[in-house]
């Protein structure tokens, strides 16, 4: 597993801001228990109010956005691609294994997500200009309401289908192999069933397609 | 006489007096040196005997009782020094834990840092200073302002907003007070638990406590193995004694009582003439478990820390939701949990049901809430239902979930100009009022055509009209009704910005001639200029869910109840020991003396436990030998609880009588 190098600085700065965050925060947590446990049980008292007086959990945003991080598998290596089914916006069945034999590009999105927004063109773009090479595309369009995810594709021209997935299933499929760690989520998946990149965040034109073209110039 | 040495040598006994000290005398047995220099060389024949120091041939002297008082002044000097061998006696070490905390390298650390006197100076001077800042920083009054330094520390957490708990609250803060919020925001006091300096204090208590737990820790192991110190030469000295005599020979006195405290379960320690048991080492036992207690309790909030995760999802009834990073609001990871770690389960809020009291002064106030869910552990698994309620959260695979907050979720549809539907679905409004739970939302149409729509509103459950304003007069919603403001134009969305979908970005949206107005379920506005047409279809409720996972937790409580077990039991348990010496006296009987001492300041109770001790080593020496001695006696060693010294008769008698 490595880095391009393309990505590495920004990655890597994003990654440690993300770290220093997440130390702070363990520290924190581990503080916040330990004075819990110094304290025995003058906190405890507090969780019995009525959940009405917080005020709803939401961060910033209300959903994680992935920080750019790009991971590329050496040929072979990359896990195996979960064999999940899921139904289309245009309510079709569709199973990843039927795939098999093409180059697949996975991209987790959201009509709702400005990123995936973002990068709508672009997928649209190299959808089109990989055809002809086996280079098929699937959307998995989560936390979503279909009439808006439609809008979506039809505004941004994007012609390849796309599963409804309102509980996340095939992100779930994922999971133990190439979380998709935020949205969007880009997955390449080799001719073999193998995943041989991930991005997390927003994708451009050049960089993910170097990369189509690296796994789809691999011999079945 | 002194024909039997099982373990130790006769001579062990004789070199206690000679001042150079058994290997537990301290040096303020000085005294007993001078003591013991009176017998001199001339008892070397003979064990020591109990009451009097002359030893065998100066029976004539001072027998008995008065023994102290008779061959030396120093005589008296030299009891704390017999006594010393269990040096901890003034000062119980166990209890003292400041005095040993304080120093946890040398026991003779000196207050301040050692200003070293060798040549080679600058080194020696900076391993002196860090070793005095260890010192200080180990010392148990160090560790205790520490910690009351992060409990006041942790007031401004539960006084202050925070931003890891309630961003809400945050920006409601800065709205109200422009000033003073960005002063507090640079001393971190908006995210208390994440500060530096609250950081610092953690983990100098942290280092403080360990840097005095574990030295200490291997202390009281050792301390817990060791043998019971050899029988102090005067018994009668002790706190508790007794003395009488029996027809048994010594050996065979020593043996029967040596075996009764075994079964008693004491820890022995025999030599010539004398046997010295100990018991209650579950108190250093207790001890250790208290400190090892501490430590796996830091340790474990350390795992929790690192291993654990904590995540929030807002979820409309009806809807579903995987634990994966994708379909959470929020997740703040430990510093070694990666996406692949989260436990893989998937959860639906089938229905989200609250109870209000309707009437009376508590009207509006909650009674219950219960949030229906169907769950799955694993993909593919099979479906659990379950209700979450407040403090009863849902396990699954040791992650905890747990209901934190409800609300209303109005269903809007919305058909851009052309009349296609581009939206259609049940948007979370959040309470901004707790009494009629009246709600703030916006709705964002990113794809309507020709121009993306935008719509800020309220949502009241139980619509009334006051003075011409509509206000929710109940939490329930029996009279739902939403009121919007309209706008078309520019949402940012498409900038590639994350923004919030609870707020609206109206620096490029053009707000639509349109005035707001009520909508009941079912009703329609159309929006002017051919923009399109929203439909408030109904309502929903959410929940809103906390998903944790501590995988410290559990071994941080059990460490918690052992830590507090193990103290107990340390305060229970009291050291005691019990010393018995027999000795050949000239009249063909033997004088057996037995003297007590606990350990402990808190030792109510041994006297009866050392009286009924003394009567059972008395019965057993009297079953096997005759009974010859003890009738001499009226009362019997169990009469005699020995306070302080009184020397009873019986056992001044045989030596006298030599």
């Amino acid at each position: 597993m490595f880095r391009l190098p393309r990505s590495s600085r920004r990655a890597a700065a994003a990654i440690h801001a993300r770290l220093a965050c997440l130390n702070r925060e363990a520290r924190g947590v581990a503080a916040g228990a330990a004075l819990a446990a110094a304290t025995v049980l003058a906190l405890a008292g507090c969780a019995g109010g009525a959940i009405g007086e917080s005020t709803v959990a939401s961060n910033g945003k209300s959903f994680v956005a992935g920080s750019y991080q790009t991971t590329v598998y050496p040929r072979g290596s990359g896990p195996v691609s979960p064999d999940v089914s899921g139904t289309t916006l245009a309510g079709q069945k569709l199973a990843l294994a039927s795939y098999r034999g093409d180059v697949l590009v996975l991209n987790f999105w959201g009509s709702w997500c400005g990123p995936c927004r973002q990068e709508a063109p672009a997928l649209a773009a190299l959808a089109a200009r990989f055809r002809p090479r086996g280079v098929r595309f699937l959307g998995v369009d989560i936390r979503d309401s279909p009439p808006a995810a439609s809008a979506f594709q039809r505004n941004f021209g994007i012609r390849y289908p796309s599963i409804n997935d309102p509980g996340d299933q095939i992100a779930l499929a994922f999971q133990s192999t190439v979380p998709p760690a935020g949205i969007p989520t880009t997955l390449v998946i080799g001719r073999t069933g193998r995943v041989a990149a991930r991005i997390v965040g927003q994708v451009t034109y050049s960089a993910l397609g170097k990369l189509i073209a690296d796994v789809a110039a691999e011999p079945a | 006489m002194t024909a039997r040495p099982p373990d130790g040598t006769p001579m062990t006994e004789l070199r206690v007096p000679s001042g150079s000290g058994g290997p537990d005398a301290m040096p303020a047995g000085a005294g007993a040196g001078a003591a013991g220099a009176a017998g001199g060389a001339s008892r070397s024949s003979r064990s020591a005997d109990p009451p009097a120091p002359p030893g065998p041939a100066g029976s004539s002297a001072p027998a008995g009782p008065s023994a102290p008082a008779g061959p030396s002044a120093p005589a008296d000097l030299a009891v704390p020094a017999d006594l010393a061998v269990p040096a901890d006696l003034a000062v119980p070490a166990d209890l003292a834990v400041p005095a040993d905390l304080a120093s946890p390298s040398s026991p003779s650390a000196p207050s301040g840092p050692p200003a070293p006197s060798g040549p080679s100076g600058a080194g020696q001077i900076l391993v002196g200073w860090l070793r005095w800042t260890w010192r200080q920083l180990t010392s148990m009054r160090t560790a205790l302002v520490l910690l009351f330094l992060l409990a006041i520390a942790s007031v401004p957490g539960s006084v202050i907003p925070q931003e890891g708990i309630d961003p809400a609250a945050v920006s409601q803060y800065y709205a109200a007070h422009p000033a003073l919020a960005p002063v507090l925001a640079r001393l971190s006091l908006f995210s208390v638990f994440a500060a530096p300096w609250f950081a610092a204090i953690y983990l100098l208590l942290f280092l403080s406590l360990a840097g005095c737990v574990l030295p200490r820790t291997f202390r009281l192991a050792g301390s817990a193995r060791q043998l019971p110190p050899r029988a102090p030469r005067n018994l009668a000295r002790l706190p508790l004694a007794a003395s009488y005599r029996t027809a048994l020979p010594p050996a065979k006195a020593l043996d029967s009582a040596a075996w009764l405290l075994s079964a008693r379960r004491f820890r022995l320690h025999t030599g010539d003439g004398w046997v010295s048991a100990e018991k209650g080492y579950l108190r250093e036992a207790g001890n250790l478990l208290f400190h090892v207690a501490l430590l796996a309790l830091l340790g474990s909030v350390g795992i929790g820390g690192i291993f654990g995760y904590k995540a929030n999802r807002l979820l409309v009834s009806g809807q579903s939701f995987a634990n994966t990073v994708t379909d959470l609001d929020q997740f703040r990871p430990g510093r070694l949990v990666s996406p692949s770690d989260l436990q893989p389960f998937a959860l639906t809020l089938d229905s989200f049901t609250a109870h209000y009291i309707t009437s009376g002064n508590l009207r509006g106030q909650p009674t219950s809430f219960g949030a229906a869910i169907s769950y799955t552990a694993r993909p593919g698994g099979p479906s659990r239902r379950d209700v979450i309620r407040v403090n009863h959260p849902l396990n699954v695979d040791g992650v905890r979930v747990f209901l934190t907050g409800h609300g209303y979720a109005p269903v809007f549809r919305v058909a851009d100009g052309s009349g296609r539907v581009v939206f259609d679905s049940p948007v979370p409004f959040i309470p901004v009022d707790q009494a009629g739970l009246t709600s703030e939302g916006v709705i964002k149409v990113p794809d309507a055509q020709p121009r993306p729509l935008g719509f800020a509103g309220v949502f009241l459950p139980t619509a009334v009209d006051v003075n011409g304003r509509l206000q929710s007069a109940f939490p329930a919603a029996l009279l739902p009704r939403v009121s919007l403001v309209s706008y078309s134009g520019d949402l940012g969305l498409n900038s590639g910005q994350s923004q919030s979908v609870f707020q609206l970005d109206t620096a490029r949206l053009r707000r639509l001639p349109i005035a707001p107005r009520p909508l009941a379920p079912g009703q329609s506005m159309k929006l002017p200029g051919h923009a399109g047409t929203l439909t408030f279809t109904g309502y929903r409720q959410w929940a809103s869910l906390a998903i944790t996972y501590d995988p410290g937790q559990l071994p941080a409580l059990i460490s918690g109840i052992t830590a507090i077990a193990g103290l107990l039991l340390s305060f229970a348990v009291r050291r005691r020991r019990v010393f018995v010496r027999a000795q050949a006296t000239a009249g063909g009987g033997t004088a057996v003396t037995v003297g007590g001492l606990a350990r402990s300041d808190a030792a109510g109770g041994f006297e009866t436990e050392f009286a009924e001790l003394t009567r059972q080593i008395w019965d057993a020496h009297a079953g096997d030998g005759g009974g010859a001695g003890p009738a001499g006696n009226g009362a019997g060693p169990s009469g005699r609880r020995a306070s302080g010294r009184t020397e009873n008769e019986p056992s001044a008698g045989p030596d006298d009588g030599e």
